[in-house]
């Protein structure tokens, strides 16, 4: 058990900080919701009401689109973006999708490689390509949930103010929506931009982001 | 209903059938001179509000703010604590208390990209 929580940390910890943060802003969004509701003159509502609000569907799912986009976009990116000097780059030399024995895939595939890198067809490119798919897959299910949530809320909204509700279709040109969504894209691809540039010239001993302490700026590739 | 229409579980239609009859319930009352009726649907903002700006009991204020008849229900549309009722010359706004729905706005007319303006209205 102890050696399962060990080499299990890193997402064992990230998932029940994940919780945490989320039981954390539930209650804080409530709070918020609820401040609103009474300078509107009306009562406030309980958790289990707020929890399956469209307002807090809608703080939630848009959040996650962005971090899915930006996952999707780092990991379709890295296949023909390189960073020289940075950790979260491959080597200048490696552009591209590699070759299949550089992969391990098809005839190149060791005893212990999953069956469909032994595979050909379309199993070796759907797993070839699962990672990148699966996220971006979320991004986009994530941002039609944000739409979906995000016009009932904005109606809730336009309702309290006395003006009329608007379709979905409406909603996707509303200044609202893509206030939501941009100011979640341009933190996201910062944070990439950060990570690729800082982690050039910056060093944390010990991580799996960073290079070795003593590699040189110009080190591409190396993580430590 | 009070209790369904506080927690959301009821059904969109549900809810927008529970508030599209206190809207003809308010309005129903005003036209058959029952002030006290129709005050009983309206919101607390909305109540005290027609007191201060009349300076009269609502039940004998209200009669006096030339609401229209309830006219066929032509719309209903619910988001969260929102409902707004359109009725064949009337538009009514109303949200959820712990009693059910009750009346914010009435007798309000469009106004082109901005709020209905409202005969009676609460804030």
């Amino acid at each position: 058990m102890k050696s399962f929580l060990r080499d299990n940390s890193l997402g064992l910890v990230f998932g029940l900080l994940f919780l945490l943060v989320l039981a954390g802003q539930a209650i804080a969004g409530q709070a918020d919701f609820n401040d609103r509701q009474l300078t509107d003159g009306l009562p406030p509502v309980p958790l289990g009401r707020y929890l399956t609000s469209a307002s807090f569907a809608a703080d939630v799912a848009e959040n996650w689109q962005s971090e899915y986009l930006q996952f999707f976009l780092f990991i379709y990116g890295t296949v023909w973006l390189v960073q020289k000097g940075s950790p979260e780059s491959k080597s200048l030399d490696e552009i591209g999708r590699e070759s299949d024995e550089k992969q391990k895939v098809g005839r190149y595939a060791g005893p212990d490689a999953p069956a469909w890198a032994r595979a050909g067809g379309l199993r070796r490119t759907l797993f070839s390509n699962s990672l990148g798919l699966v996220m971006g897959l979320i991004f986009v299910a994530s941002w039609y949930a944000q739409s979906v949530a995000g016009v009932a809320a904005f109606n809730e909204g336009q309702l309290g103010d006395l003006q009329d509700p608007v379709s979905w279709s409406q909603y996707l040109a509303e200044p609202d929506f893509w206030n939501r969504t941009l100011q979640n894209w341009q933190s996201e691809l910062l944070a990439v931009a950060s990570m690729a540039i800082l982690a050039i010239f910056l060093r944390q001993r010990g991580s799996s982001q960073s290079k070795p302490v003593g590699s040189a700026h110009s080190a591409t590739g190396v993580e430590g | 209903m009070a209790a369904s229409a506080l927690t959301g579980c009821a059904s969109v239609d549900e809810r927008g059938d529970a508030a599209a009859a206190v809207a003809v319930r308010l309005l129903t009352a005003v036209q058959g001179d029952d002030g006290a009726g129709a005050c009983a649907v309206l919101a607390p903002e909305t109540r005290a509000e027609l007191i201060d700006s009349a300076g009269r009991p609502c039940a004998e204020a209200i009669l006096d703010e030339n609401l229209p008849g309830p006219g066929p229900i032509e719309a209903t549309a619910v988001y969260g604590q929102w409902a707004q009722v359109r009725l064949a010359g009337d538009t009514l706004f109303l949200a959820v208390f712990p009693e059910g729905w009750r009346v914010v706005a009435a007798g309000c007319t469009p106004r082109p990209d901005r709020p209905y303006d409202c005969v009676l209205q609460g804030g």
